[in-house]
């Protein structure tokens, strides 16, 4: 390995060793953490000769000098404090807040009885130790960023959810980072688990108060027993200053359905790790997303779905919209398996670009072993139509405003995938904030 | 109202535009007649503003303006309106956000009061009835997966809600069948008045059956070659283009 690179991220991780002074945090997480802070000291850092890191830039890792929040300033903040960040008008039956990184009951609105149960790996309550052992089997050879988050985990969710009542839940995991003097990681690590027919409607939200500086390092395995069903909609809205990584990986068994629709906005640096691997037959999974880089953003979604076993469909939509200087990567690769026949699986990339000094690099791949297989990928890159834009300048509607009519239509194929209405009003305001506010850095 | 003098153009290279002349009254209706490739539709798109279309000489003046510097949307909003040949399709847009759009940056840039959702719902109920379109057409997206009848009827459609100065139908008789036609000229005839003037551009004298012209302009080469009242049209409907054409050149 290099020793000269990425030495301030492997020096805290290194020196981060969760010794046995600093926090009574639990005996088998510190075993997992110091485990993958001893491969971390020899995982080379990202760099753009390896191929996932090869248009994603990672140079802030190496000059910023982060630091581990110890103390969370959760306690600090009481439910008014964090109005501004909730969905206005929403359904959402339970809430669970992550400040900084850590779990945060006093902000959080949880019911029980309904067949979900929280646990926090920081948390007092025993953590079955089934749970522990899906957390522990992490490959920690390969990723970086991935190994980081387990070398420094402090704390996340594992969501655990049965069946018996058959009914729908919906779960917000509302991540609020509130500004920091010194540049912070937080690094939380979430497991949901839903039995054997048991169903969920999961949002999953990035966002912060006031404009800070830090880089949310994220991790969320998910587990989706036989006949389960999850709907599962990612909302990224970290501060305009923030670093952002998410490793997602969704584990599908037999006849289970997941359904995610993800909108990417905020942050100066923002991926997306996501992996969905087939496990069982006549599964499907459907993946919709936005990608948004306005001045200054750079932002990356690396997609992989490995259909592993027959009879199993998936279909991805990803669309980015560029402006100003912002820069979007997208490498989504379809993998079918040798036996994986009668797979169905289509992928596809969609870029309109609305500025000529904005970059998009895409790499839409199938990798196909069987023989009986349905499976298409394809990408492209566009400006607005001048078409469409006279149509609508010639019955008056003013440039800016047609140009933005045009860029709502555009995301709008994405958001109205959301099925909740409080939740798709709330992306809709967010893509139009996003445009409203494209021009000033143009 | 509107008076185009010399008007020459061209798209890139090539010359569409030679020296075109016309007149155009408040309560007139103008028709524009030509073989394929004279300039017709070129002529149409000039005067709504769309680029790509060089003028290289002339003047087109409109109440008194400039039109020519004005913007696409500021001709719309001054009573200029263009029906398409091809409306174009807008995925994503919903019709009745963008007409209600539409029309209220119009008034806006008119300094007229915005109509709400339900005055504006009323009018455009009450427009969609005269142009026989249905209701739930207003709920899809604009001109997307319509028939080509469909389009053609929301293009009259906007006619009849932005009730402009000067409207010019580009090619609409194309693609109709007979009721469509008379629906689409039925809206066009509701919109005649003393203070609004209409250029009908058209292949075929059909049209014309529907909604009578007080002239009959013949433009070929870019310039106009004849002008008459509306047996000119019948005339060319038995004789060809060639009649003129070669007479011209003769």
């Amino acid at each position: 390995m290099n020793q000269s690179e990425g030495t301030l991220i492997r020096r805290l991780a290194c020196d981060h060793q969760p010794a046995e002074k600093s926090r009574d945090e639990n005996p088998w997480l510190r075993v997992l953490k110091k485990e993958a802070a001893s491969w971390i000291c020899d995982l080379p850092l990202p760099n753009r000769k390896m191929e996932a890191w090869r248009y994603t830039p990672v140079e802030f890792i190496d000059s910023t000098a982060f630091t581990v929040d110890e103390e969370a300033p959760f306690e600090a903040l009481d439910p008014s404090d964090i109005e501004e960040l909730l969905l206005p008008g929403s359904e959402w039956t339970d809430r669970v807040v992550f400040v900084n990184g850590r779990y945060a009951p006093g902000l959080s609105d949880l019911k029980t009885g309904n067949g979900m149960t929280l646990y926090t790996l920081a948390g007092e309550s025993k953590l079955p130790s089934g749970f522990k052992r899906q957390i522990g089997q992490a490959d920690l050879s390969d990723r970086f960023f991935f190994t980081l988050n387990n070398a420094l985990m402090s704390d996340g969710a594992v969501i655990h959810v049965t069946g018996q009542s058959g009914a729908r839940r919906r779960l917000e995991l509302l991540h609020i980072t509130v500004g920091m003097p010194d540049p912070v990681i937080h690094n939380p690590r979430h497991l949901v688990v839903l039995e054997n027919n048991a169903g969920l409607e999961l949002v999953e939200r990035y966002t912060s108060l006031g404009k800070s500086s830090y880089f949310n390092n994220a991790v969320i395995d998910i587990h989706l027993s036989e006949g389960s069903e999850l709907l599962h909609t990612r909302l990224q809205e970290e501060s305009e200053l923030a670093q952002h990584l998410s490793h997602l990986t969704v584990k599908l068994e037999r006849q289970s359905h997941y359904q995610q629709v993800s909108l990417a906005a905020g942050g100066a640096w923002s991926r997306t790790d996501a992996q969905i691997i087939f496990n069982g037959e006549h599964a499907h999974a459907e993946l919709d997303g936005l990608i948004l880089a306005g001045s200054k953003q750079l932002n990356d979604v690396h997609l992989e779905v490995l259909h592993e076993v027959p009879n199993c469909t998936s279909r991805e939509h990803f669309k980015g919209l560029l402006s100003a200087n912002g820069k979007i990567v997208f490498d989504g690769k379809i993998l079918v398996a040798r036996d994986a026949q009668k797979t169905d699986a289509a992928l596809n990339n969609e870029n309109l670009m609305l500025s000529r000094s904005a970059e998009v690099d895409t790499k839409p791949q199938l990798e196909i072993f069987a023989d009986d297989v349905k499976c298409s990928h394809g990408a492209t890159v566009g400006e607005l139509d001048p078409e469409m834009l006279f149509y609508l300048r010639s019955r008056g509607i003013p440039k800016a405003e047609a140009e933005r009519m045009l860029c709502t239509a555009f995301a709008n194929e994405v958001v109205s995938r959301i099925s909740e209405s409080s939740l798709r009003d709330h992306a809709k305001r967010m893509v139009l904030r996003r445009l409203a506010s494209r021009g000033e850095a143009a | 109202m509107l008076t185009i003098e010399n008007l020459k153009a061209a798209a890139g290279e090539k010359e569409i535009l030679r020296g075109l002349d016309l007149q155009v009254n408040a309560g007139e209706v103008h028709a524009i007649m030509g073989p394929n490739g004279s300039g017709k539709s070129s002529l149409a798109h000039i005067l709504a503003g769309r680029e790509g279309l060089d003028v290289k000489d002339g003047s087109v003046t409109f109440d008194g303006r400039d039109l020519l510097e004005l913007e696409p949307e500021e001709r719309a909003a001054a009573g200029v309106f263009l029906a398409f040949q091809y409306p174009v399709e807008l995925p994503g847009v919903n019709n009745t956000h963008f007409l209600k759009e539409a029309l209220n940056a119009q008034r806006r840039n008119r300094g007229e009061e915005e109509l709400d959702s339900v005055a504006f719902m009323k009018l455009v109920r009450e427009k969609m009835e005269l142009v026989s379109m249905k209701p739930e057409l207003l709920k899809r997206q604009v001109n997307a997966g319509f028939s080509g009848g469909e389009k053609k009827r929301n293009e009259i459609l906007q006619l009849t809600l932005f009730e402009p100065r000067l409207a010019i139908l580009d090619e609409t008789d194309s693609g109709l069948d007979i009721d469509a036609l008379r629906t689409v000229s039925e809206g066009v005839n509701a919109v005649r008045s003393e203070e609004r003037a209409i250029i009908l551009v058209t292949h075929y004298q059909r049209l014309l059956d529907y909604i009578e012209p007080d002239f009959v302009h013949v433009l070929a080469d870019g310039r106009i070659i004849r002008s008459g009242d509306k047996t000119l049209a019948l005339e060319l409907e038995k004789k060809g283009y060639n009649w003129i054409t070669d007479s011209e050149a003769a």
